[in-house]
């Protein structure tokens, strides 16, 4: 048995957690520190159990008839079902506050997916495709190197992390704005990292493109509501 | 109370959604080939191709989630790469039902009495093992195998190969 993954997705969700205690002592979120970090694990175990049932279901496998299937994370979630789920359970917990809530997480879930990401440290499982770049990775006992991308996509949500932070703190009047802006970079990081991957298909990538898009519109939303409330 | 009613919604559709999985073709094919260590290693030593060998049973239930996988990449890269499963600690009919369920059209030896994993250095089920040309092994993955491990490793052999 071995424990890799689940070292991975606790570094994730504890750099949300840190995340969003930064935030709270930054005086940028109101609310409770309990009820955000319910939220935080909430929205996480939400996602794993759709993203791993949507998996199973698409390829062919009864969740109800092989319950013990379920379990088994490590082959495979989905990765558009799973960001459906941590979006449907913030929608339907916070429905009142939607727009000032996804902004508060907007930072701490980028936080949580450069861990996610970095955990690949512990599995092993940082290497893309095969790549001349000078920082390029051989696996142990190769000569072939390759672009260490999972490493690329933690810096990158890092980054996100930090820019939306920063943001936060300067102050938005557009609510709502942060949290989509989010998902145009958890979107657009997946996207840019994604033919760094060996796949046997083409990846998620019309995952990747909907969530930029629905995340643009997001923006859009926020700023014209933003906008017409000034008037 | 206002959120039970959405909940309680995406519970009957999941429910739907899992009834209505596709039901998978159950024809049966021939018996599985019997094979031990000393067939296998004299295979691998032989082989020009590099080898992905697949060790599973029909009781195993990570097996059930990879079977699907190894099939794929054996459509995508079986011209190149010589794809075997091996099952192990199992009957002949259960194997067989597990290979018509998920459509294996991949080599698949019998090797009740679990001789072959142990040979190749391996122990437990499932485990893939990856080998260049000539039998040198390459990986050697213990436990379910994720799509980009398999791709990675796949990946893996093939430059390796087209290097040498």
């Amino acid at each position: 048995m071995e424990f890799t993954l689940l070292w991975a997705a606790l570094t994730g969700v504890g750099l949300a957690l840190l995340m969003a205690k930064w935030e709270m002592r930054l005086g940028l979120i109101p609310e409770k520190t309990g009820s955000l970090s319910d939220l935080l694990l909430g929205a996480a175990v939400t996602s794993l159990i759709c993203g791993r049932l949507a998996a199973m279901i698409i390829a062919g496998t009864n969740p109800i008839t092989h319950p013990g299937d379920i379990l088994i994370v490590r082959s495979g979630v989905d990765t558009g079902f799973a960001s459906l789920g941590a979006l449907a359970f913030v929608w339907l917990t916070s429905r009142r506050q939607l727009a000032g809530t996804i902004d508060a997480l907007g930072p701490a879930a980028m936080a949580g997916l450069a861990g996610w990401h970095a955990g690949c440290l512990y599995r092993g499982a940082c290497l893309g495709t095969a790549s001349s770049w000078p920082w390029a990775v051989a696996q142990e006992g190769s000569n072939v190197p390759r672009h260490p991308v999972e490493i690329y996509a933690a810096l990158l949500f890092l980054a996100a992390a930090l820019v939306l932070l920063w943001w936060r703190r300067r102050g938005v009047r557009a609510m709502g704005a942060i949290g989509a802006t989010a998902l145009v970079l958890a979107g657009a990081v997946r996207f840019v990292t994604e033919p760094m991957r060996p796949s046997l298909g083409s990846g998620p990538v019309g995952w990747y493109l909907a969530a930029i898009a629905i995340g643009l519109i997001g923006i859009f939303a926020a700023r014209a509501r933003s906008r017409s409330a000034l008037q | 109370m206002p959120t039970r009613r959405p909940i309680a919604a995406l519970a009957v559709l999941l429910v739907f959604l899992t009834s209505c999985t596709a039901q998978q073709s159950q024809t049966v094919g021939p018996p599985l080939p019997d094979t031990n260590a000393a067939e296998v290693v004299a295979l691998l030593e032989a082989s020009s191709q590099p080898v992905v060998i697949n060790v599973w049973a029909s009781w195993c239930i990570p097996c059930r989630s990879e079977a699907p996988l190894i099939e794929r990449a054996n459509e995508q890269f079986g011209d190149d790469i010589r794809f075997i499963g091996i099952n192990v600690a199992d009957t002949q009919s259960g194997a067989r039902q597990f290979i018509a369920e998920f459509g294996l059209s991949f080599e698949n030896l019998f090797d009740a009495p679990r001789t072959v994993p142990a040979a190749l250095g391996g122990s437990g089920v499932p485990v893939t093992f990856f080998f260049a040309p000539g039998g040198s092994l390459v990986h050697y993955q213990p436990g379910v195998i994720d799509e980009r491990t398999l791709a990675l490793q796949i990946d893996e052999l093939l430059k390796r190969h087209e290097d040498s």
